[in-house]
């Protein structure tokens, strides 16, 4: 067994889940930061406020996802047989994990700051969450294509 | 299409029956009542009802009572069942009766006074606790407080704060002062404090130096409230049984105070609601016109409630007139929504974007079907389905008066449950693959296998491929309304010209891929060719006739080419179908996995199993029915609507019974 190939495929892994779950996180918070100068003001909003504040926190599922897919690939979970790695296959799995690694931190940012906008939205016009949901999710399209990308890099690579 | 006819409203009514009719037409909550323009010729005096000024004060008695009753009272509905709309229902009658009944000044004033003695009793409770913060900051102080508060005929004292190193100078400087005719008391404090608490009594003959002195020696007087005269500890007794005695008053009062909401909260509430009706029906009236005799107001009656508004003022006929006639194209026309029963639970989506305008297609029936096979294949998981299913049948089924807003959501997701289980049973999903993760399920692992006809974990490309020609399918869909949309308005430029011109090179372009990649035999090549050509021919012609020269348009024409680039978008955008449902499936099987190793772990292995497939497959379910939902949506507005559908309308909002405590029924009419 090759370990270098094995450590390349974690390595994509590991950026995967890394960099978008680091994206999620700032996202959340910039939103939350937004969320809880809302609720000084109205603490009813909380629903409404969670649900926007919740929306930058997929690209940090969608990197864990594609993290386990890809050790997954490489056999290092559920103690299946061991596959065997080379470097060049390696090397192709962590070039699969890369559209989620990049795609999934900024669109984390940026979808949180579109979050915290659209909360501002919401403490003034509570009617209008349909709208204020909507354009957060515009900013994920492109996560979701970037999760996509990664899904069909990592199925495509022969063992 | 489902934007109902509204037909133009105006009454005349004579003066003497004007609340018969309004009331009438309130009870129908058919007739939005809009007000004459300001610029209107014919603007008469702005007409006041003789009741509106005692329902307004009245509404806000209501208002102030609840507003401080309401914290003491202990509601029998719980707050969440309350907004589902279980609350009491009244009729009219019996809210008039209650009005009639009821003293709501007489109780105002009474409630206002436990509330002004409360507020008393608080600000003196504040007032005490600093004087005890004073006194304690005196403890050793060994004279009369008399002396500080209000002096004696002679002495005068005054206390306050000096910077420790400013403590002896300005000692030496008021024995020279004052020499006997006055007294220095200085409390003892800790090395280290920065200030220290002194005082200083003079004969009234010398306050004016004295005050010299303290200025010099940055001293900061401190006021001694007047009430004390005793010695400390004798205050600080007298304070601590004054605290004791307000407490109680406190205790009291409070106790009244839930008395009284316990017997009036839903008198009051009910009462407000009614006050708040009349106060509805009052402003009606005041956005209508008068002349001596007779009240005009001008609105509008959807066409087919016209019987029943028809029915309902029958009784008046002898002193109303109504005019009826087709809304103007000046006219800012509300819409009045109305949907088959199957579509209903899909109205809200199409109110969260907005409303149609009158005379435009509500979008409703035509997103329904594409929205409920969109958050199955998001979602894409039949364990989660039925939970869905089983959590808002079960909400629908407790609340079963809940209002119509909600209820259509509720619809929703019961809908969008179904579709999940049928997507998630043909795509083998249940709870991720707990029916193959654990032994335990393998009777019904051929009952799930028997009816998988895909699997997208092991054949993503064919589940890609099926998400675009559904995204395919919407967006020609959505194109075929626009130019159906433009024939109806008889805008036949726009529909055989830009709608029409793209359907044509569109289908044409996707039948030329079809042969082009093998899916479709070589003899329909000719026919993709000449539909690819012709639409691109019908676009050159006519995409540039707005601007004048032959050379700009031919460049406009052929610029509006590189349009197929956004309906490439908005196709490849359908492939988050895909990606969110393989998304669902996944974290689903991680969970499974972990749990599975969990399981390993000898002894409470199995509960840690448990708990992680419990509380994974919760967390999974709320994260994902959100992304479907959201991304689903984002489908119908963004790649669909786009080709049709602008929204912006107003909602008919007609004079009914608006309550926010109790439901004032309808009464029948006869």
């Amino acid at each position: 067994m090759d370990l270098l190939g094995i450590a390349l495929a974690i390595l994509g892994a590991a950026m995967a889940a890394g960099w978008a779950g680091a994206g999620s996180a700032i996202g959340v918070g910039i939103a939350g930061e937004s969320g809880a100068g809302v609720m000084t003001e109205d603490p009813g909003k909380f629903g409404l406020v969670l649900l926007l504040q919740a929306l930058p926190g997929t690209q940090g599922i969608y990197g864990l996802l594609i993290a386990f897919f890809a050790i997954l690939k490489v056999g290092l979970l559920g103690g299946g047989a061991e596959i065997s790695v080379n470097v060049w296959q390696g090397l192709a799995i962590f070039f699969a994990c890369l559209p989620i690694a990049v795609g999934g931190y900024f669109s984390a940012i940026a979808q949180g700051k579109t979050s915290a906008a659209c909360i501002q939205m919401i403490a003034k016009r509570p009617e209008e969450t349909g709208k204020a949901v909507i354009l957060p999710a515009m900013v994920e399209t492109y996560a979701v294509l970037s999760l996509l990308m990664s899904i069909i890099l990592l199925n495509g690579i022969k063992l | 299409m489902a934007v109902a006819k509204i037909a133009k409203a105006e009454f005349y009514i004579h003066k003497s029956d004007v609340d018969g009719v309004l009331s009438a037409l309130q009870n129908t909550g058919s007739y939005e009542v809009v007000p004459f323009s300001s610029d209107d010729e014919s603007e008469g005096p702005v007409i006041t009802h003789p009741d509106f000024s005692r329902v307004d004060f009245l509404l806000g008695e209501t208002r102030f009572l609840l507003r401080f009753l309401e914290p003491h009272f202990v509601d029998p509905i719980s707050g969440m069942a309350r907004s589902m709309g279980e609350k009491e229902v009244f009729s009219l009658h019996q809210t008039r009766d209650l009005d009639s009944r009821t003293d709501i000044p007489a109780l105002a004033e009474d409630i206002r006074k436990l509330e002004r003695r409360l507020m008393e009793i608080r600000s003196e409770s504040s007032q005490i606790d600093s004087t005890e913060i004073l006194l304690l900051s005196l403890k050793n102080f060994p004279y009369p407080l008399e002396l500080l508060s209000t002096g004696t005929e002679h002495v005068r004292g005054i206390l306050g704060t000096i910077p420790a190193e400013q403590v002896e100078p300005w000692r030496r400087g008021a024995e020279s002062l004052l020499g006997t005719m006055g007294e220095v008391y200085v409390a003892p404090g800790a090395e280290k404090e920065k200030e220290r608490t002194v005082a200083l009594f003079f004969d009234e003959a010398v306050s004016q130096k004295a005050s010299e002195l303290n200025a010099r020696h940055s001293f900061n007087r401190i006021e001694i409230p007047p009430g004390l005269q005793s010695g400390v500890s004798d205050e600080l007794a007298l304070l601590g049984k004054r605290r004791i005695a307000l407490a109680a008053e406190e205790k009291e009062i409070l106790g009244k105070s839930a008395e009284a909401a316990a017997l009036w909260v839903p008198t009051v509430r009910a009462l407000s609601d009614y006050y708040s009706v009349l106060r509805d029906r009052y402003s009606a009236l005041g956005s209508g016109n008068a002349t001596d005799q007779v009240v005009m107001l001008r609105g509008w009656i959807p066409e087919s409630a016209l019987p029943e508004v028809q029915k309902a003022l029958s009784v008046h006929d002898s002193s109303i007139e109504l005019v009826l006639s087709e809304p103007g194209p000046d006219d800012n026309v509300p819409s009045f929504i109305v949907n088959p029963p199957w579509c209903l639970p899909f109205e809200n989506l199409t109110r969260l974007y907005g409303a149609p305008k009158y005379g435009e297609i509500d979008p409703t029936p035509l997103l329904a079907p594409f929205f409920f096979i969109f958050f199955g294949m998001c979602l894409g998981d039949a364990g989660y389905g039925l939970i869905m299913i089983g959590f808002f049948v079960w909400f629908l089924r407790k609340f079963k008066r809940m209002p119509t807003s909600f209820r259509g959501f509720f619809n929703l997701f019961v809908l969008s449950g179904v579709s999940t289980v049928v997507v998630g049973a043909l795509t083998g999903s249940w709870f991720g693959d707990l029916v193959d993760a654990f032994g335990i399920f393998s009777f019904l692992r051929p009952l799930k296998n028997s009816l998988i006809i895909l699997n997208p974990m092991e054949d993503p490309m064919t589940f890609l491929g099926l998400s675009l020609a559904l995204g395919v399918v919407q967006l020609l869909f959505g194109l075929g309304i626009a130019f159906y949309d433009a024939l109806r308005k008889k805008n036949y430029m726009g529909a055989f010209a830009d709608t029409g011109g793209w359907i044509v090179f569109l289908v044409g372009l996707l039948l030329w891929g079809g042969c082009a990649g093998g899916f479709l035999s070589t003899g329909t090549e000719p026919l993709a060719k000449t539909l690819t050509i012709a639409g691109a021919v019908i676009l050159l012609a006519t995409q540039g006739r707005e601007k004048t020269g032959f050379l700009s348009k031919a460049v406009s024409g052929l610029l509006s080419l590189y349009g197929v680039t956004s309906y490439l978008g908005d196709v490849l955008s359908y492939s988050r179908l895909l990606a969110l449902g393989l998304a669902t499936s996944a974290v689903g099987v991680i969970i499974n996995m972990l749990a599975g190793l969990a399981g390993d772990i000898p002894f409470i292995g199995w509960i840690l199993a448990l708990l992680l497939i419990i509380g994974g497959h919760i967390f999974s379910i709320a994260v994902n029915v959100l992304g479907a939902f959201v991304h689903s949506l984002r489908l119908q507005y963004v790649e669909f609507f786009s080709k049709f559908y602008t929204g912006g309308g107003r909602v008919f909002a007609p004079l009914t019974y608006k309550t926010s405590y109790v439901s004032i029924k309808k009464e029948p009419v006869e």
